[in-house]
């Protein structure tokens, strides 16, 4: 089963300066006793998360609220700087699309490098699949990645991140950049990733998008929580069938 | 992470000290014992320690299991068990609840890398390090390590925190837990305290013979006075306390009884007429003796020291407290309680009274097991990061990852050209060629024999150079993927090694052809070579681990490590052959590539390894095997610094 659990989680941010990245300095530091004030930032203000199994939560906030922040604390690269985190079940962070394309490829192996670094196996039938959700043509297939525009790029990605299911799922803002039609179709889909996940958390600043998608909202500022909403469902009952199939 | 408190199993309790008995007898073991005894329906202990008796390993003390890792001697107070870290680390993950009782740096050492940290901790704050302050420096910051991870800090007095620094950081961790003692073994109805002996003369002391105990300091006072002094203890100052005691001529009055068990020393604290603690360093924290003395009945003197020591007997009330250190001062202590009967009635009385009260062992034994319960439960509650379950079971996928980002790297030289690393290759034969022949120009001797050899140790130095090069710019590149996947980030480390070792097998077909084309094609130096070689990978991958790293906290130093790299390339006989320059060249003797190389070129050739080159590479592979486990435990906070 999975589960998040945080609690009174801080997470002290480091901005490194220039001359936080040198050690010569930071050694004639120690010898001239200058004090070398790091500055630190509170990224994630005491934040208290308990989410089970079929959760899903919307992070909303301004920019520099800490949301991304956040999430990249759950999906473990930053490490708590005090409370506690526990986490069940394989987390799937999809925070930004790019990561771990090379644009000299051809798109097929693009699909099977990454859908190798989220360790799957790439069989013809997966990247078939695939390609088939992107409604590209088939001879693109082979083309390197360079020449695609940034919203074949995107659906290329989209449909890459999203071919497989996950216990735990966050997602950052990327849902903007498709054309209208594709847009849709990505929703749906991710609609239907949202239903089979256990749990899922979505950092956007797209009001309505949270409201379709999740149980409750979370306001951010600060790094803090400023309030949590909790969204009435408009229609559950197609959800709540595959959750328990699921 | 299972629920502990559903079980009916009670938890287990590994208690880690430095020595327990039969070795020693003394007032933290008599802790240890206590603490065992009396939570024995609520948990299951077992003590893991040092000895330096050859006899039997696990033994069961009071029904305890007791394993005794050997230990050589002690060094700084410290037992020198090497064994001992492993020990502990083995026993770890077969207990619910560590206790750890301080001062123990040499288990300090242990959680300090990291090992426990899933286990809950307890510290008991026996006593801050006192007689070797001067390595302070360097065990402080450990012992701040294993407090931080400690879930509570036991003390026995509220006074220890306040005297303290290290304990005030942690201060909302600390539990003042008094110890506790059971009185009723002092048969009080035959003890008579309001008969006391009117010629009495006896005082008595207890406690290992060792300097903070201050015992040289009694043995003075007796000089000018009348009483009688016996000592119950052993130690490394018997010989010591004995010549102080002849060439004082105290021969007949003072006497030193030696160990002596509970039983004795129970009737020994009844007979007595005044009990003394000289303690003179704050090494003596509570003094558990003197509560004995108390709880026989029998007045005390003790020493104003900053710790539990005067608070426990208190100055005119249970004790005389005077100066520590001061022989006179106590001297005259003695002689006013031995000359004044009714005061030591009075004040036995009222000693036994506060032994009895606030003292008892249901108060130690409730404190105790409320202290261990909620550390047991607080742990059951806290669950495993994600990220370290992330670097045990994702250790063999990171490997995968990393080599097939490798691979991927590898195909993409072939996607921008048909030759690929060929071009590589190409680039190294020529190298090899033109070096080939300028030595051939300095040296006489016949380099078209020598060329595959050149051809190869370039090509293990191309590897060695680019992985570690590479390393240092790795995290920075892969960044993204990091923040974005939260993909460990020793992947991309490793991704190094891997490319380049992909690389290095393209660039191997230029020795390999020379070798085919130039020289009798014996193959037995091949096999031999081989576990040089692993070492050299080794050593190579650990070596860009620390570096890379290093070299992503801090930009500065990626010029350094090139420039350090290009003169250890050429301060080493890679290119150079042995007769071409003097081999007993210091600078090249205490060159580590010199050696790195040296461990499988020489089998290679058919030669015999130096048994100091061997050496050499195994000791710097130790230091660079500390250092990786460090790096892995900050390569954690990586996506700070990218």
């Amino acid at each position: 089963m999975a589960s998040i659990s945080l609690r009174n989680v801080c997470l002290d941010y480091p901005l490194y300066g220039a001359y936080d990245f040198s050690l010569k300095r930071r050694l004639l530091g120690h010898l001239i006793r200058e004090k070398g004030e790091m500055r630190i930032i509170r990224a994630v203000d005491n934040v208290t998360i308990e989410a089970e199994a079929g959760a899903r939560i919307g992070l909303a906030g301004p920019n520099g609220s800490g949301k991304s922040t956040l999430l990249r604390l759950i999906a473990g690269v930053y490490p708590p700087s005090s409370g506690q985190v526990a986490i069940k079940g394989n987390i799937v962070p999809l925070l930004g699309l790019n990561a771990g394309v090379n644009l000299d490829f051809i798109a097929e192996d693009n699909i099977a490098l990454l859908l190798r670094i989220s360790g799957r196996k790439p069989t013809r039938a997966v990247i078939d699949e695939i390609w088939a959700f992107t409604e590209l043509e088939e001879r693109m297939q082979r083309l390197p990645l360079r020449m695609f525009s940034s919203g074949m790029l995107m659906r290329v990605l989209f449909a890459t991140a999203t071919a497989f299911p996950a216990d735990i799922l966050l997602l950052d803002e990327w849902l903007s950049v498709v054309d209208e039609h594709f847009a849709e179709k990505a929703e749906q889909r991710l609609q239907n990733l949202v239903s089979q996940a256990a749990i899922v958390i979505i950092a956007s600043h797209d009001q309505p998008l949270l409201r379709r998608t999740c149980t409750s909202i979370i306001n951010l500022d600060h790094g803090r929580i400023a309030s949590t909403v909790t969204v009435e469902q408009p229609s559950t009952l197609p959800f709540e069938f595959r959750e328990i199939s699921a | 992470m299972h629920h502990i408190s559903e079980t009916p199993r009670r938890p287990s309790v590994l208690h880690i000290f430095k020595i327990y008995y039969p070795d020693l007898f003394g007032g933290t073991l008599t802790v240890i014992r206590d603490v065992c005894a009396s939570l024995k329906d609520a948990f299951t202990s077992a003590v893991l320690v040092c000895s330096q008796s050859a006899e039997q390993r696990n033994i069961v003390v009071n029904h305890v299991p007791v394993e005794r890792v050997h230990s050589f001697g002690n060094v700084l107070s410290l037992p020198a068990a090497p064994a001992y870290p492993w020990r502990l680390w083995r026993k770890i993950a077969e207990h619910d609840l560590l206790a750890l009782h301080a001062p123990f740096p040499l288990a300090d050492l242990v959680f300090a890398l990291g090992f426990g940290r899933r286990r809950p901790l307890v510290v008991h704050w026996h006593a801050d390090i006192v007689t070797h302050a001067g390595l302070r420096w360097f065990i402080e910051p450990l012992m701040r390590r294993t407090l931080r991870q400690a879930k509570a800090i036991i003390v026995s007095d509220h006074v220890l925190i306040e005297t303290t620094p290290l304990l005030r950081e942690f201060e909302d961790k600390c539990h003042v837990v008094p110890f506790g003692i059971d009185t009723d073994v002092y048969d009080w109805p035959k003890i008579e305290p309001h008969h006391v002996n009117d010629r009495g003369r006896l005082v008595l002391a207890c406690g290992r013979l060792v300097p903070y105990k201050g015992f040289d300091v009694l043995i003075r006072a007796a000089v000018n006075h009348n009483f009688e002094v016996w000592i119950i203890g052993e130690g490394v100052e018997r010989a010591r306390l004995e010549q102080l005691i002849r060439d004082l001529g105290l021969g007949e009055r003072v006497k030193l009884l030696g160990s002596v068990n509970d039983c004795e020393r129970i009737k020994l604290m009844c007979l007595a007429d005044v009990f003394v603690m000289p303690s003179v360093t704050n090494a003596e924290t509570f003094g558990l003796v003197q509560l004995e003395a108390m709880a026989a009945g029998r007045p005390v003197v003790n020493t104003a020291l900053d710790t539990a020591v005067p608070r426990v007997a208190r100055h005119g009330m249970e004790a005389i407290t005077v100066p520590p250190d001061d022989p006179e001062a106590l001297g005259e202590a003695i002689d006013t309680l031995i000359s004044d009967p009714e005061r030591r009635r009075r004040m036995g009385l009222s000693a036994r009274a506060r032994a009895v009260s606030r003292y008892s062992t249901a108060a130690f034994k409730d404190a105790m097991e409320t202290v261990y319960r909620s550390a047991v439960t607080a742990a059951s509650d806290e669950q495993v990061p994600a990220q370290d379950q992330l670097q045990v079971t994702g250790l063999f996928e990171s490997v995968r990852i990393a080599a097939a980002l490798a691979w991927s790297d590898m195909r993409h030289r072939y996607v921008r050209s048909l030759l690929g690393p060929f071009w590589m290759s190409l680039q190294m034969a020529i190298v090899v060629a033109v070096l080939g022949s300028v030595i051939g120009q300095i040296s006489n001797a016949d380099m078209l024999a020598r060329l595959p050899m050149l051809a190869l140790s370039m090509t293990a130095w191309t590897f060695l150079n680019s992985v570690v090069l590479d390393a240092t710019t790795a995290l920075q590149n892969s960044a993204s993927l990091i923040r974005d996947r939260a993909l460990p980030p020793v992947i991309f480390l490793l991704q190094c090694t891997f490319r380049q070792g992909l690389f290095a097998l393209h660039n191997a077909c230029v020795p390999l052809v020379l070798w085919l084309l130039l020289t009798p094609h014996e193959l037995s130096g091949a096999l031999a070579a081989l576990p040089g070689l692993s070492l050299f990978v080794i050593c190579t991958f650990a070596l860009s681990l620390v570096l890379g790293a290093l070299a992503t906290r801090y930009r500065d130093l990626k010029p350094i490590i090139e420039s350090t790299l290009m003169l250890a390339f050429l301060a080493s006989p890679v290119i150079w052959s042995s007769e071409m320059i003097n081999h007993r060249s210091t600078v090249m003797r205490l060159n580590p590539l010199t050696h790195l190389f040296a461990v499988w070129r020489e089998p290679l050739v058919g030669g015999h390894v130096d048994a100091s080159s061997v050496i050499y590479v195994l000791v710097a592979l130790a230091l660079l095997l500390c250092a990786s486990v460090l790096t892995l435990v900050h390569l954690r906070k990586a996506a700070f610094w990218i």
